[in-house]
């Protein structure tokens, strides 16, 4: 339409989410290799890189050039993110406004994610400590899980929701994870077993937390589809971002409870796609709690304010139903490496367009994902596409 | 050169809560920044809070970071002149509810969490008032 490059996904590769011991070389290197043989490239033909920047505790630094030398690879463009759980989306999405410019013509854009490494109630909630307002909120000693807890608390009060429904998205997620093959849990989970599992932050529980593990990812973004690839191309069709005035809970304009970030992001990439959100047929969105992905259908439109929980309770966000969410199992059921989460989004979504998905929506033709940090208040949103551009 | 938000722990310590009034747009904000977030003027005043407020949503963290108590309540504070701003509540959980009329009082920082330059400077918590 515009004579522009089109961004075209033509290789993948990730490892499973859980627990890994070998080094951050070997799994990026693993993903690289897989993605790149699956894009049917060269490894020369790479002329740009983009991650999320480790970790601070991901034992090796300087990640991104440490592997130019490692692959012995030269680039036009490489960029390491780190804008916490968008830093995936952004990395993607610079690789797709790069290729898209000329810029580049094979991005690979990789994510791994340590964290196995650190000690959740020590190093880990040390460094969370920080992400809040030094000089008036760390002193108070919150974690991400108490923050999360009080924007489900005032959803409860405001929409008059039964606390217990909520523990179906959780329920739903599972159930949809047990045939992924990457995902950290294969086993489906009860209503009564979520509700009755540990309290973290009152009222969340356990079972609605996403739980942290390794992982990583790769994918190629070729500037069109690919004549060696493995896998029919996927168009990266429409790209957006937006970033609330919030950070974390507060916010001098939102309730906890809505979350712009999400409706302006994907309004821009629907756009940019040149299509409605009602042409969507499958969603992998970056939903860490059971109550955010309700809000994300909210906020998409899908269903009205208050309405989110009702529409997994009768089926609406189901695989099978009207607006499936998370049919992978989403982070609830896949399991969740921060950094990797949103390549992992990508990754299902490509799948659900080749066919070939764990848990396929039939027929799927539109895929979106989305990234977010802190309390929802970055947030990335990427549109995918079988169409081939015009 | 002293840091911007020293008014505020001067202040506290003599038992008065600041928070901010722009002259700009009339609005009032938490925390202090000579930039106003509603309409970027930068006429912006130090304003005395009465300190009270009411309990926007809270919770009751189980696990906590090595450096604070585990079990801690913690809210979000909507305070009389309108800011909302996060505080520990020295309350017992079950007796919450949302939209329980709160005051600010000062109170000696007794967490482990080294707060730097400030830290012998008091801090702050919501307690229930009775209606």
């Amino acid at each position: 339409m515009t004579g522009q490059p089109a961004p075209t996904v033509s290789g993948i590769g990730l490892v499973p989410n859980g627990r890994y011991s070998i080094p951050d070389r070997d799994l990026a290197l693993g993903v690289i290799r897989e993605a790149v043989a699956e894009a049917g490239i060269d490894l020369s033909a790479i002329d740009g890189l983009y991650m999320p920047s480790p970790r601070p505790w991901t034992p090796q630094g300087f990640f991104s050039t440490y592997l130019h030398r490692l692959l012995g690879l030269e680039t036009r463009r490489s960029i390491e993110v780190a804008t916490g759980g968008t830093s995936g989306g952004h990395a993607f999405h610079a690789a797709v406004e790069n290729v898209r410019s000329g810029a580049v013509e094979a991005a690979l854009v990789l994510a791994l994610e340590r964290h196995s490494l650190i000690e959740t109630t020590g190093p880990y909630f040390d460094y969370v400590a920080t992400l809040f307002d030094r000089e008036f909120e760390t002193p108070i000693g919150l974690t991400i899980p108490g923050v999360y807890a009080q924007s489900l608390r005032r959803y409860l009060f405001e929409y008059g929701i039964e606390r217990e429904d909520v523990a179906e998205i959780v329920v739903k997620n599972r159930r949809n994870a047990r045939a992924n093959p990457n995902a950290l849990f294969d086993e489906a989970v009860t209503r009564r077993e979520v509700l009755s599992s540990r309290p973290i932050a009152d009222p969340i529980r356990l079972y609605e937390c996403p739980a942290p593990c390794d992982g990583a990812a790769a994918v190629v973004i070729t500037d069109g589809p690919s004549d060696g690839a493995a896998e029919p191309p996927v168009s990266v069709a429409g790209i957006g971002a937006h970033h609330a005035a919030s950070h974390l809970l507060m916010s001098h304009r939102n309730e906890p409870t809505e979350l712009p970030a999400i409706a302006e992001s994907a309004s821009r990439a629907v756009a940019d796609a040149g299509v409605g959100v009602d042409a969507i047929d499958v969603f992998e969105p970056y939903t860490p709690f059971p109550h955010i992905e309700a809000i994300f259908a909210e906020e998409l439109g899908l269903v009205g304010r208050g309405e989110g929980v009702d529409a997994c309770l009768d089926g609406t966000t189901a695989p099978d139903g009207a607006h499936p969410i998370s049919p992978s199992g989403g982070c609830l059921g896949r399991g969740h490496p921060p950094m990797v989460t949103p390549l992992l989004n990508h990754v299902e979504a490509v799948k659900q367009l080749r066919g070939t998905a764990s848990t396929q929506v039939d027929g799927a033709e539109y895929a979106m994902t989305t990234a977010e940090h802190g309390h929802v208040n970055g947030v990335t949103a990427t549109v995918f596409t079988t169409e081939a551009p015009a | 050169m002293t840091s911007y938000t020293e008014p505020f722990w001067s202040a506290l310590e003599e038992g008065r809560f600041l928070i901010h009034g722009c002259d700009g747009c009339e609005e009032a904000f938490f925390p202090p920044s000579p930039i106003c977030p509603h309409c970027h003027s930068t006429d912006v005043r130090w304003e005395e809070a009465s300190g009270e407020g009411r309990i926007h949503t809270y919770t009751r963290q189980h696990t906590t970071a090595a450096d604070f108590e585990d079990g801690i309540v913690v809210g979000v504070v909507e305070l009389a002149e309108g800011p909302r701003l996060l505080a520990g509540i020295d309350a017992r959980y079950e007796a919450l509810s949302i939209d329980d009329p709160v005051d600010l009082e000062v109170r000696r920082y007794d967490q482990a969490f080294d707060r730097g330059r400030l830290a012998d400077s008091p801090f702050y918590v919501a307690t229930v008032r009775s209606e």
